[in-house]
Order: C-alpha cells, then sequence, then structure tokens
C-alpha cells in the first residue's frame, strides 16, 4: 500500500470516529431528561368528592388522570391521555362515556375504545377502597 | 469610491453580467417571481422574529405574558408580532403556490431535479419552522396543537416513542419542550434554511432559468450528458422587465399581508390563541394551522394511526423524488391529461379537507 493512500485511510477512520462520537454524544444528550422532583405514588381522595355517576379529574404521577364513581360498578381510575395523539378525553356524563376533543376518539368508562382512531384502551390505574377514602396508585 | 469597490469586488462586472446581460425566456409569467417572493417573505420573518427576541420569554411561566406584553405594551409590538404571524402563513402560502407553478409548468424535469428537491426540502422546513413557532406564545392552541403533532411520530413502532420523547423532551409537554422548540426556531432551522436556499439558487444559477412549456420551443429532446447552461440570449434583459415584475409582486405581498394585519387582524388568531396553556384541558375544538389542516382531517378519517400517518409520509416522499419518478420528457401538462387529472384530483382532495378539517 502506498503511503499516501495509507494516509488516506488513516485520516477517514479518523474523521469518521470523529463524526460518530459527535452523534452519539448529540443523541444522548437530547434524549436525557432533567430529574423531575420526586412523585407521590399514591393519591387519597375521599369518596364522598365523586358522587355516583360523577367524575373528578386528578393529576397522578404529573399526568391527567379521572376517576369515576359508575353507578353500578363503582370507582374506577382511568388516565386522561388519549391513545390516539395524546389530548386530553372529558368525561360525559350523559352519554356516560370519555370522549377526546381532538379526533372524536369515544371510550366507554371502562376505558376501552367504542369509536374513533384510537388504538388501544385508556391506561388504568390501580385504585382501593379504604374505609372512606379511595386510594389510587 | 465606486472604483475601489470596482478593483476589490469586481462591482461593475457583477451588475453588467449577472442583472443586465442577464436574460430570461420571452414567455416568462408572473408566476416565476414567486421563488423571489418566498425569499422575500423569509427576510420579513428573519427581520420581525429578531425583533421579537427582545422581549419574548422562552420560559412557560412568562411567555405567554412576555407575548401579550410584546402585543399590548410594547410600541408597535403588535405590529412586529402580526407581521410575524400573519408572514409565517403568506410565506408558506407562497411556497406551496411556487411549487405548484413549478409543477404545472413542468419546470422540476431533468437536469432540475435536485432544484425541485431543494425547493420541496425547504417547503417542508418552513412549515417545521411554522409548527416550531406554534408553541412559542404557549397558548391553549399551541399546547394542544403540539401535543397533537409531537404524538405523530409514536405510530411507528420501536422507534416512534423514542422520536417523540426527544421532540418534547419528556412524556409530555413542558417546559423542556418550549427550549427545545424555541432553540430548533431561532438557531438550528435557520443555518439549515438558509443553506438549503443557497444550494437551491447556486442550482438556478448554474442551469439556468427554465422556460415555460407554453408556446416556444422547450428543453432539447436529446439524452442529457453533459452540462449546458440555459442562456436564453435572445429573451428579454432581466433588469429592467423581470426587476420590476418581481418588486410588483413584492409591494403586492405586503399589501396583503398588511390589509390582513388592518381588516382581518383575528384572521390567524382563533379564540385559544389568547388563552394561556392549561396542560390540564384540552379545549373542545382545537385545530392546528390551516396548512396542517388536511393531513389533521386525514388522520380523524383513517381509523389505523400507523396507516393513517404512514400514507402521508409516503406522499411528502412521492412528492420530494417526483422528477425521479417521472421522466417522461413532455414538460407541457396540457398534453398530459393523466398526470393533470391525477393533480386536480389532489389539489381538490387537499382542498376538501382542508375546509372539513375546518369545520369538523
Amino acid at each position: 500500500m502506498k503511503r499516501r493512500r495509507f494516509l488516506q485511510i488513516i485520516l477517514a477512520f479518523l474523521a469518521s470516529i470523529t463524526l460518530l462520537s459527535f452523534v452519539y454524544s448529540l443523541l444522548k444528550f437530547l434524549a436525557a431528561l432533567p430529574a423531575r422532583t420526586a412523585e407521590a405514588n399514591k393519591l387519597i381522595i375521599r369518596k364522598n368528592e365523586v358522587p355516583s355517576g360523577d367524575a373528578k379529574d386528578i393529576i397522578y404521577r404529573d399526568s391527567p388522570a379521572v376517576i369515576i364513581n359508575r353507578s353500578d360498578k363503582g370507582f374506577i381510575a382511568l388516565s386522561r391521555v388519549c391513545t390516539h395523539l395524546g389530548c386530553l378525553v372529558e368525561y360525559d356524563r350523559v352519554k356516560q362515556r370519555l370522549i377526546c376533543p381532538c379526533h372524536a376518539g369515544n371510550f366507554d368508562l371502562e376505558g376501552n375504545v367504542l369509536s374513533g382512531p384510537p388504538p388501544k384502551s385508556l391506561t388504568v390505574i390501580p385504585l382501593r377502597i379504604d374505609g372512606e377514602n379511595i386510594i389510587i396508585g | 469610491m465606486k472604483t475601489w469597490l470596482n478593483v476589490r469586488i469586481g462591482l461593475d462586472d457583477f451588475i453588467q453580467t449577472k442583472i443586465i446581460d442577464y436574460r430570461i425566456p420571452k414567455n416568462i409569467n408572473i408566476f416565476y417571481t414567486l421563488g423571489f417572493l418566498a425569499v422575500i417573505a423569509y427576510a420579513v420573518q428573519a427581520v420581525t422574529g429578531i425583533i421579537l427576541l427582545i422581549y419574548y420569554i422562552p420560559h412557560p411561566d412568562h411567555a405567554f405574558r412576555s407575548v401579550q406584553d410584546i402585543m399590548t405594551k410594547v410600541p408597535y409590538g403588535w405590529l412586529f408580532r402580526q407581521m410575524h404571524v400573519v408572514g409565517s402563513n403568506l410565506m408558506i402560502t407562497v411556497a406551496i403556490l411556487h411549487m405548484i407553478t413549478v409543477f404545472l409548468m413542468g419546470n422540476y424535469k431533468r437536469p432540475r431535479e435536485l432544484t425541485w428537491l431543494g425547493g420541496g426540502l425547504s417547503l417542508l422546513l418552513t412549515i417545521i419552522f411554522g409548527f416550531s413557532g406554534y408553541l412559542l406564545p404557549w397558548t391553549q392552541l399551541s399546547y394542544w396543537a403540539t401535543t397533537v403533532v409531537t404524538s405523530m411520530p409514536t405510530a411507528f413502532p420501536l422507534i416512534g416513542n423514542p422520536i417523540a420523547q426527544v421532540l418534547r423532551g419528556g412524556d409530555h409537554i413542558t417546559e423542556i419542550t418550549l427550549s427545545r422548540f424555541f432553540a430548533l426556531h431561532v438557531a438550528v432551522l435557520p443555518p439549515i434554511f438558509l443553506t438549503l436556499t443557497g444550494i437551491h439558487l447556486f442550482l438556478i444559477n448554474r442551469i439556468g432559468i427554465s422556460a415555460t412549456p407554453f408556446g416556444m420551443a422547450d428543453e432539447e429532446k436529446r439524452p442529457l450528458t453533459e452540462y449546458k447552461r440555459k442562456t436564453h440570449a435572445d429573451g428579454y434583459p432581466y433588469y429592467p422587465v423581470f426587476f420590476q415584475k418581481q418588486m410588483y409582486m413584492m409591494m403586492a405581498y405586503l399589501a396583503v399581508m398588511f390589509f390582513i394585519i388592518t381588516f382581518l387582524p383575528n384572521l390567524f388568531f382563533p379564540e385559544e390563541a389568547h388563552i394561556p396553556a392549561d396542560p390540564f384541558k384540552t379545549p373542545a375544538e382545537i385545530r392546528p394551522a390551516w396548512y396542517l389542516l388536511a393531513p389533521y382531517q386525514l388522520l380523524k378519517l383513517i381509523p389505523n394511526k400507523f396507516f393513517g400517518i404512514t400514507i402521508q409520509a409516503i406522499l411528502v416522499a412521492l412528492f420530494l423524488v417526483w422528477p425521479f419518478v417521472d421522466t417522461y420528457q413532455e414538460k407541457n401538462v396540457l398534453k398530459r391529461p393523466i398526470l393533470r387529472g391525477v393533480f386536480i384530483f389532489l389539489l381538490v382532495m387537499w382542498v376538501i379537507l382542508l375546509f372539513w378539517g375546518r369545520t369538523s
């Protein structure tokens, strides 16, 4: 191999390593999320704050959620983040549905998709009843 | 002074060769000024954007207030913000019209494939400019429109969620997203856009301006194997014939802009654009800017998110590489009924989806 060709290969190698190092660092830099303050793992709400057939919007782990008091099946907590494109669903007391205002996704009170483009159900957040309290999470 | 400049930069030679001797085809029309108009529109955006930077504060606690202050307290702040907002919409309109007219006149054909590609990418960048600027006022409209658009990549398996996370800097739109979009809008996109525009202009200058296919002999039909600049020796001089057309269009552009600012000041400000962002309340009527309404409506109509976004991505890719797909040599769209029919169909569909998205 001629000296000039050898130097070209070495130069190309070094340039590639430099570029890759920069791109790798940049990707890691962009993907890094600053540490958030510690979030409460559990949220406690009084049962009488959510009358039968009604719902209450809550914030659970920095994310909007809703707790619904279904007249036949009791309490359920669901994420309000629509699984289609991230808008927040609203509880419709008359229709007994959760409706997304952006692309008209409809969910039943279990979080299942009834109509519209959402690809999957709303996330169900575990809860338990403890006396007069609802403990979410 | 003139001699001093001549010795150093060859001013006389530049004016003679690039302005006076520069010939344009005789059948050139007013639509040829749209590219120049897009550059003027970008200049207006750059100047007004820099002026707005003086008072704008890119933080969720202050962004909305600072924009309100620009509109109500800073002398003539309303003027510069209105020019920036109206200008952004007009700039996209001009760029779209430029692409449509270039398409209809077949000026994307060889050897101008890369010129078209550069222009198409510039149009996409212009839309990203508009989209990234949308979040900055931190209103209900900007917050939720950004939520919808940054969720789009999640339609793609494996890579979708990481892309959305990088765009937002987390699961939701937060101050991190605002910082990223601000950086994108004022620091990342401008040099990319200027580079692309520079390449676009370099190619136009190198290859030469293309004549319209209507009413006169056009490009040579023989295979293109060597570089040959299109010169139009029998054409009109650029100055004053075409230069005056360009100035006329620039004045018309500014007239439209100030007409909207004066008589339709809320044209691009729906109600949600006056309400500060509330991350826990999606407005009942949330719509993106008009130029994204057609894809937005299509997403509503196609039940499968992956399919809906993929089909749009394919259409955009096809639009960009169209000169490489359409290698048929006939430039005159009037002699190509199928292409004309498909184009009209797509244009009508786009307009229908746009109005449907606006009213549904």
